[in-house]
């Protein structure tokens, strides 16, 4: 009886939302077990440069929010984070929108394929960060130079996703769109693209992460600003609590950025949703 | 699912292929053969069943009619028009649905009409009570994903019908799903068949599925296809599932048999 009564009560929670709150509570105690690892052994090794405490970590964090590093010349912490963001913004964007354009023109076209497609897969592998020297020489160490080495680093990732995603639309998919009467151009747009979404975007996220990669290496080598500069800055100065928080910085943020990827990917396939 | 009934009436369309061709240079992919010589005629509201072995051409006929693909030569006339290509005109069902995961299944069944800019109130009205005919007023605001084999087979029936087509193309459209959800799509095709008049060219490699349905069954030979004989079934209607075991049946499946093994 008892037992009836006490499965029903459980059953009455939606079964989605029960386990969306059970990942919330064991990723919030894995990072508080981490967090505690790390005040341990912090306080064992007792030499802040070499690790501080997550307390000294977190008020050199809180300093930093609004006061500027170097006190000359320097900038916040806020501030160098939004110069990192609107780089990595423009190439992503840019590159995104390039990558969705080349891919979908190889797909429509045999020729732009052939021609595109040795080019794209002699570039992919590459590492990004070996252009850096290159892109300063050409571009200088302005923004432009950031926003191009993130652009090809986003390319051709974004490019052999698209083209992936819209050469695995089943074809039952526009010849049903055909057939009920819906003109090439808008089964183009509307059936072949869209049923590729979810694919440039699984893109798109990886292509996230490889820009983060990029614009951090970037930073470190030819910059004034940015949290990559601000971390090696912080390093030159053996300010070690000031590294971690450029590192948490950018933890947030790139965690942030894929919650958005992730959020239009469950808005584009109803699949995911649950 | 209730009984079908439709105020959307279509005027059913009469097929005619003369000496139909289609071969297939290298990268032949599965599922397509090779047509040499197709003669076939289905009268306006008749049902006619394709039946033989795969790889015998039966599907790229049908794929021919919808206007997916063209013959080499010959002629495929529908209605008093020459097949140019795909058009709503011809409903395709197929093998699996092919309903747009991203649209619920009230928007699949509206993405014809919305398509053509023919999107009115009397309409979507055709269209809810579609979904009422199909059992489907329920899960209108439902992913296909969210919906059972069956279910799916019904929204994409409501899809193609809200065109109001003549002829309906049927590539195995059961094949996938288990005995006992088949034998209910088959007895609900038929119910609508049998209240709105519609021609429907219908794929099949079941022997049993085409003498259920068929007015006639035609009976296509091994690759390279062409028409062995078109079968009369000459069962009286309305047919049921339960007519599969008499005598007159089981002599019908014989004679399409003896025709596949000749």
């Amino acid at each position: 009886m008892t037992t009836t009564a006490a499965v029903a009560a459980v059953a009455a929670v939606p079964e989605p939302r029960r386990h969306r709150w059970r990942r919330a509570g064991t990723g919030a105690a894995s990072l508080a077990l981490v967090l505690i690892a790390w005040e341990a052994a912090a306080r064992v090794i007792g030499d802040a440069v070499t690790l501080p405490t997550v307390t000294e970590t977190v008020s050199v964090l809180v300093r930093y929010l609004t006061e500027t590093y170097p006190e000359v010349q320097g900038k916040t912490l806020i501030q160098n984070a939004l110069i990192s963001t609107a780089r990595i913004l423009a190439g992503f964007l840019l590159g995104s929108l390039a990558g969705l354009a080349l891919g979908s023109a190889m797909a429509g076209s045999r020729v732009v394929r052939d021609l595109a497609d040795p080019v794209i897969s002699v570039i992919r592998p590459l590492p990004p960060i070996a252009f850096i020297p290159l892109f300063v020489v050409w571009f200088g160490i302005g923004e432009t130079s950031k926003i191009a080495l993130i652009f090809f680093g986003v390319l051709p990732i974004v490019t052999i996703a698209t083209l992936g995603a819209l050469d695995a639309v089943p074809d039952g998919l526009v010849h049903a769109s055909r057939s009920l009467g819906a003109s090439p151009l808008r089964t183009m747009l509307h059936v072949r693209l869209r049923a590729a979404v979810p694919g440039i975007i699984t893109g798109a996220r990886i292509a996230m992460g490889g820009a983060w990669t990029s614009i951090i290496a970037a930073e470190m080598i030819a910059a004034t600003g940015g949290v990559g500069f601000l971390i090696l800055q912080a390093g030159n100065y053996l300010q070690t609590p000031l590294i971690f928080s450029g590192i948490a910085f950018i933890a947030v943020l790139g965690f942030a950025f894929d919650g958005l990827l992730r959020l239009l990917l469950r808005l584009a396939d109803p699949t995911v949703r649950r | 699912m209730s009984a079908p009934t439709l105020t959307a009436v279509a005027t059913p369309t009469a097929v005619r292929l003369r000496d139909v061709r289609k071969t297939f240079r290298r990268r032949r992919r599965e599922g397509r053969a090779a047509l040499d010589g197709i003669d076939l005629d289905v009268a306006a509201g008749e049902f006619l069943c394709l039946l033989g072995p795969s790889g015998c051409g039966k599907s790229t006929l049908l794929n021919i009619l919808a206007g997916f693909t063209s013959a080499d030569s010959g002629e495929v006339v529908v209605g008093d028009r020459p097949v140019t290509g795909p058009g709503p005109d011809r409903g395709v069902l197929f093998q699996t649905p092919m309903l747009f995961p991203w649209l619920t299944t009230w928007q699949n069944v509206l993405y014809g009409p919305k398509s053509r800019g023919a999107l009115t109130p009397a309409v979507r009205d055709e269209a809810a009570e579609l979904l009422e005919t199909v059992g489907l007023a329920d899960a209108r605001d439902a992913y296909p994903h969210e919906l059972s084999g069956g279910m799916r087979h019904r929204a994409a029936f409501a899809r193609v019908l809200i065109n109001r087509p003549g002829l309906l193309l049927m590539d195995e459209p059961f094949g996938a799903l288990d005995a006992i959800t088949r034998a209910a799509m088959q007895r609900f095709l038929l119910d609508l068949w049998q209240r709105h008049s519609m021609t429907i060219v219908f794929v099949t490699h079941d022997v049993e599925e085409a003498t259920l349905l068929g007015d006639r069954v035609a009976v296509l030979s091994a690759p390279p296809g062409g028409t062995k004989d078109v079968v009369e079934i000459g069962l009286p209607r309305p047919r049921r599932y339960e007519d599969t075991d008499t005598l007159a049946f089981v002599e019908a499946k014989r004679r399409i048999r003896e025709v596949l093994e000749r």
